[in-house]
């Protein structure tokens, strides 16, 4: 009988030895991935204010001085910031540490100096903003140090606080109870745990809270055998992980590094021993001692862990008693993470998802570098809302009541097609239909550029062609007959080609259109990044399309440079939570377009803010001008769209509601307001276009005439052309140009 | 006290347990994260230097393996298109600090960085035709051609009348067309 309760029990040990042999031997922390905003660029002339720096800083947990004598530190005034990077390792290369003085000038950096250590200084970039995590099933978040990285301090006072015998016991500790026992008579309060570092490893790795006597046997047990295989260093390193140190919503913070990052908003190494000793003192109840709930009783707890570590030596009394004197530090808030972003994470998410399953980005601690630019994402959020507001039209006795008038908007760097921000809806932070990736609507007119691309790109065109803006009806293959209209139901005859667009003339467009084929047309909006293939109904050239903001962001940003696409991105590099590269992705641009041709489009949607549809926002955009841009309106007035674009940045604006219904905007009234309130807001930066060499302008007279009769040039207007296809002589008021004047012309800018 | 005496007779017992384990002894448990693995990878678990895979380009726009070590066989290098030097941004700007790393990435043989810091570069000063240029001779030394070629055309587009930059940008576009 005794024999096969020994044997009983001798199977029972070499089960626990195996299992904890096998268990800690692999341990394997299933790691969120993490992902980051484009870091902050410092350098002369960038744009950013010191109001912009300092905010990042403060979200990246920086801490104000006076002066500035370490990394994570910074001083401002209100043209002046210094501070101390922490550098990162990116992708790109290793980013140092370093002391920069940046000096502003209203929007833009004036300059930049380092110190004697740093010399001069060109370029600082700052550690990138972690906006986002994908976290694993199990909650739980940690941030895995190596305990040669964890501050002596930290370790000494977990020591003296928790298991003042840790290096001396075999993982379970008969002495330490006693004294624990004794300790806490005379303390009044428990003041030190029974239980070693050992113990409480396996009750956190093992997740379990039972109390039965048979539970704690095997708690024993498995302490006895981790301390067999393997050393104190390794399991007071895995401790130092694994410790359960607080709950920020569902999620778990593990380990002493994150909870820096939590408590403080700082990483572990920069923490001061007062700070360090909070968290020594967490282990024991990290809500009953949460130091932003319970500030008294964490304050209480903190100077017990001091008391402790003074008596054993590890720090002086005076030490103590000045760490003791500090007030509690923890930032107000956890580090902020904005709104979450939901538009633009679902956006990377629709990206990774090519590359990387659910599982490795829930657990394998990916580095996502995404290109969201924060300063542009979230002065955004801050205006979206309100602008939308100010051109809701209220419902009415002629328009029923239903969903609000919903928006989207996606900002695109105008050069590279890096997403900058996106809003899927009005609301900043809102988790649900994202429209700005799945509101999938006609596009109206935004569609006309691509309709005058395509005639320039024949060579039947000019800018001064004349067009027809009369009453027309097309037969359709199926049998019916389409009968376009404008806007306004007016017509207005001849006029040239620019006018229309800037003026937006369907009938016009429609003659254009029907002659350069609608074939063509939806092959040009192909070329631009449309990503569907539409049959060519005639009603394609009204824009008949349906596309998403993002989509349409694609196709404005092949205008925005130039005829050059450059397929959208949201997600720049990966690499594993070492820093190591995983993946690239590039930019990549394919000319699409002739600079030519796209100078001359260019010019005439200059001219859409100049004089035509969005002039009702040149006194808002004094500073901005020359942009280019296209309000779009559909049917019944259900979608109000506005794309445009500086020399910088690319917007797009949706506006419109979930059922379809009118909305009472056009792209004009709703749209652009939107559009020019946030992009004024970002200081859109003019465009700068200089022609191509094969271009030349010729004086037009204002009135087109379709014969030289009539021809008036007393009002003319100057308009490009490309060299060897002037306009009809019908319209053109200067025949004699000297060499000087094109020269002139040639090197003109494009600002008209 | 009864806990007492099993833990030290199960020590005891334990102690003889070991014995017969001869596991060899991990490193540190603190470890952080193993490399991503793959959809559709070949082997389920492959460390990334065999990772040599190709991508449907789709946005985003390039899923390139980058071997972690810069000696696992790279394709062989392109003849460099010569860059001269004394276009590069003058000294002390942000253009010229980074094209020096662009360089040193080049010489360390790890071109994708090269290609990373030349766009850095390029969100700095975008309409800088040389910087698209280098852009462009990165690629081609990479091999692939489609995209050195549309980035010679857009540093084309931005040479204005550096007629230096124009002929070189177009010797490197004849190069790309005889590939």
């Amino acid at each position: 009988m005794v024999l096969l309760l020994v044997a009983a029990i001798a199977i029972w040990c070499v089960w626990i030895d195996y299992k904890i042999r096998r268990d800690f031997s692999a341990l394997q922390w299933a790691l969120p991935a993490r992902l980051y905003a484009r870091p902050v660029e410092l350098y002369a002339g960038a744009h950013l204010s010191a109001a912009d720096l300092t905010d990042t800083l403060q979200r990246l947990g920086y801490r104000e001085a006076n002066q500035v004598n370490e990394p994570g530190e910074y001083n401002a005034s209100s043209s002046r910031v210094r501070l101390w990077t922490r550098g990162f390792s990116f992708w790109d290369g290793d980013e140092p540490s370093v002391y920069v003085d940046v000096d502003f000038l209203g929007r833009r950096v004036n300059s930049l100096r380092g110190n004697e250590a740093t010399g001069e200084l060109a370029l600082a970039r700052l550690e990138p903003v972690e906006i986002a995590q994908i976290n694993p099933d199990t909650g739980e978040d940690r941030l895995p140090l190596a305990l040669s990285d964890v501050p002596e301090h930290l370790v000494n006072a977990v020591i003296a606080v928790e298991d003042q015998r840790f290096y001396s016991h075999v993982g379970v500790d008969p002495i330490g109870i006693a004294r624990a026992f004794v300790t806490n008579i005379r303390a009044g309060s428990i003041v030190q745990g029974g239980s070693t570092l050992t113990q409480q490893l396996i009750k956190n790795l093992y997740l379990t809270e039972e109390q039965t006597l048979r539970r704690k046997i095997e708690e024993a047990l498995m302490a006895l055998a981790l301390e067999l295989h393997f050393s104190k260093d390794e399991i007071l390193g895995a401790y130092m992980n694994e410790i359960f140190l607080g709950q920020d919503g569902n999620r778990a913070i593990h380990g002493f590094a994150l909870a820096a990052e939590h408590y403080f908003g700082r990483p572990l190494d920069e923490l001061e021993l007062d700070e360090l000793a909070l968290l020594a003192g967490l282990p024991r109840g990290a809500s009953f001692y949460h130091p932003r709930r319970n500030p008294e009783r964490a304050t209480d707890r903190r100077n017990v862990v001091l008391a402790q570590m003074m008596n054993q030596g590890f720090i002086t009394q005076q030490q103590m008693e000045q760490a003791q004197a500090q007030e509690l530090s923890v930032s107000a808030r956890p580090t902020q993470r904005g709104s979450g972003y939901p538009a633009f994470m679902d956006l990377v998410r629709n990206d990774l998802s090519r590359d990387y399953d659910a599982d490795a980005l829930q657990t394998e601690g990916l580095r996502i570098f995404t290109t969201l630019d924060l300063r542009v994402q979230n002065t955004m959020e801050a205006a979206l809302g309100d602008a939308v507001a100010a051109v809701e039209v209220p419902d009415g006795p002629d328009r029923p009541a239903g969903d609000p008038l919903e928006a989207a908007m996606v900002i695109t760097d105008a050069s590279t097609g890096d997403i900058r921000a996106v809003a899927g809806s009005r609301r900043p932070g809102y988790t649900g239909f994202n429209r700005a990736l799945r509101a999938v609507r006609p596009i109206g007119s935004l569609v006309k550029p691509a309709v005058v691309l395509t005639a320039l790109e024949s060579g039947d065109f000019t800018l001064a062609s004349i067009l027809s803006d009369a009453p027309v009806t097309i037969a359709l293959d199926n049998g019916d007959s389409w009968s376009p209209r404008n806007y306004d139901n007016q017509m207005y005859g001849d006029v040239y080609l620019y006018d229309s667009l800037q003026r937006s003339l369907n009938l016009a467009t429609v003659d254009m259109g029907m002659k350069v084929g609608v074939a063509d047309v939806v092959e040009t909006l192909r070329e631009l990044g449309l990503e569907s293939n539409p049959p060519p109904f005639p009603s394609v050239l009204l824009g008949s399309v349906n596309m998403s903001p993002l989509n349409v962001a694609q196709m404005y940003q092949t205008l925005a440079s130039n005829g050059f696409r450059s397929p959208l991105r949201a997600v720049e590099a990966v690499t594993t939570g070492t820093g190591e590269r995983l993946a690239r992705y590039g930019i990549e641009t394919q000319q699409v377009a002739d600079p030519a041709d796209m100078f001359l489009l260019e010019w005439a949607m200059q001219g859409v803010f100049e004089r035509g549809t969005a002039r009702n926002m040149i006194n808002r955009l004094d500073n901005n001008l020359p942009l280019a841009g296209k309000t779009g309106t559909t049917n019944d007035l259900r979608d109000s769209w506005f794309a445009g674009y500086g020399s910088d940045l690319v917007g797009v604006v949706w506006l419109g509601h979930d059922d379809n219904r009118e909305t009472g905007l056009t792209g004009s009234s709703g749209a652009l307001r939107v559009w020019t309130d946030i992009m004024g807001r970002l200081d859109i930066q003019p465009r700068q276009s200089f022609a191509p060499s094969d271009i030349v302008f010729q004086r037009v007279a204002e009135q087109p005439v379709r014969s030289g009769n009539g021809l008036d040039c007393s009002t003319a207007v100057m308009l490009p052309f490309r060299a060897g296809q002037l306009p009809d002589p019908a319209t053109r008021c200067d025949n004699t140009d000297t060499l000087l004047d094109t020269l002139i012309d040639r090197v003109r800018n494009l600002n008209p | 006290m009864m806990t007492r005496i099993s833990v030290l007779l199960l020590l005891s017992l334990l102690s003889a347990c070991a014995s017969y384990s001869g596991a060899s002894r991990p490193g540190a448990p603190v470890s952080t994260s193993e490399p991503a693995s793959v959809r559709d990878a070949a082997e389920p678990v492959a460390p990334v230097q065999e990772a040599a895979r190709s991508f449907p380009v789709q946005v985003p726009p390039q899923r390139v393996d980058i071997p972690a070590q810069p000696e696992t066989a790279p394709p062989p290098p392109e003849p460099v298109p010569e860059t001269p030097r004394e276009r590069a941004a003058p000294a002390g700007t942000p253009a010229s600090t980074l094209l020096a790393s662009v360089d040193q990435a080049i010489a360390d043989g790890d071109l994708e960085r090269a290609a990373a810091v030349s766009e850095r570069a390029l969100r700095i000063s975008p309409r800088d035709g040389y910087l698209w240029y280098r852009l462009a001779s990165i690629r081609y030394q990479q091999q692939r051609y489609g995209e050195a070629e549309g980035f010679a055309r857009r540093a084309l587009s931005f040479a204005g009348n550096d007629g230096d930059l124009s002929r070189e940008i177009n010797n490197l576009l004849g190069q790309i067309s005889q590939r």
